[in-house]
């Protein structure tokens, strides 16, 4: 095929999709200015039938729920196969200390840097745990508050170098937590049906409206998700680090 | 569509165009971040706080430190193989 031949594919091509984009673009409804069927009636019926002034979590943790749970447990696969794959290159055991490449400068941080993050980082896993506590009031969520807790922890590996960061966080129990929260999850599912109920049936009780603690087992799945989120970020910033690292006394 | 709307998709489109113009990987992924940063701004703009909360999070914390992990680990391979 020539240039001269390709180029007029190109054209005819790009002339087709031009006139296909502009009889969509033409017969879409307006910016702003389509029905919402959907959220016009999530919006008048949950705040009476589950007592939560944020709708988003209302959807995402019991009308469909179910969709959650399996999205919850895609976050798990996603993070357990980065770990598998990271892993299987390094070994299962992780080292006992982190080791530096021979070469490698490893500058302190400068103490303004070190200050902000000291400051800054626990305020901003603070705000992630006000973000989870509130998630059926006021908008965000498990997710939303357990990305902002492991982003928090990131400021701490700024301020206090690897080394520091990584004794925080390398626990054994990061992993429990991890596949905890999404057990959790899908034992919120399940337990409603021991007791009669559909599969996440909110049995529990409503709350007050625009209380914390209001939606029932939506708190329940909700620390679910963000105990699961936060670990899940964690876990995948700190096998990512490790790979930086090349330790050698892996191998047992 | 207000004036803020407006200057906010023009924003998302320069920071995206940034995003494919910018040649050093590093600045690629710094280029990324502020796109997802104009992103969650637009998503504030449109009523949407839920999804403008997690684009900031994922967006311009957690997906630009991969790829600086990503690439700095293909740095440390580099030199031990010269």
């Amino acid at each position: 095929m020539t240039h001269r031949l390709r180029l007029a594919g190109l054209v005819v091509s790009l002339a087709i999709l031009a006139c296909a984009l502009f009889r969509i673009a033409l017969s879409m409804p307006q910016f702003g200015r389509h029905p919402f069927p959907y959220g016009q009636a999530i919006n008048r019926l949950a705040p009476a039938q589950r007592h939560v002034s944020n709708m988003v979590s209302a959807v995402t943790f019991d009308y469909r729920g179910f969709d959650t749970l399996g999205e919850e447990f895609m976050l798990v696969g996603a993070v357990s196969g980065a770990a598998i794959l990271l892993r299987g290159f390094r070994g299962e055991q992780p080292t006992a200390r982190p080791v530096q490449i021979p070469g490698r400068p490893v500058p302190p941080p400068s103490d303004a840097v070190m200050l902000i993050a000291r400051l800054i980082g626990p305020l901003m896993m603070l705000f992630g745990l006000d973000v989870v506590l509130h998630a059926t009031v006021t908008p965000g969520g498990g997710f939303q508050g357990g990305a902002v807790i492991a982003s928090g922890t990131l400021l701490l590996w700024i301020g206090e170098g690897y080394r520091g960061w990584r004794s925080i966080v390398r626990t054994w129990w990061l992993d429990v937590v991890e596949g905890g929260g999404a057990l959790g999850f899908a034992l919120s599912g399940l337990i409603p049906l021991c007791f009669g109920g559909g599969f996440m049936e909110n049995m529990l009780p409503y709350g007050k409206f625009r209380d914390m603690l209001s939606g029932g087992l939506m708190q329940i799945e909700n620390a679910s998700v963000a105990l699961a989120v936060a670990a899940g970020f964690v876990l995948l910033f700190l096998e990512f680090l490790e790979e930086t690292r090349a330790p050698e006394d892996d191998q047992q | 569509m207000s004036l803020l709307l407006a200057l906010l998709f023009l924003l998302a489109a320069a920071a995206g165009t940034g995003v494919v113009l910018s040649r050093d990987p590093r600045r690629q992924v710094m280029a990324l971040a502020a796109n997802g940063l104009v992103l969650g701004l637009l998503f504030l703009a449109l009523q949407a706080p839920d999804v403008a909360l997690s684009e900031v999070a994922v967006g311009t914390a957690a997906v630009p430190l991969l790829f600086l992990v990503a690439i700095a680990s293909i740095r440390t391979d580099e030199s031990r193989n010269q």
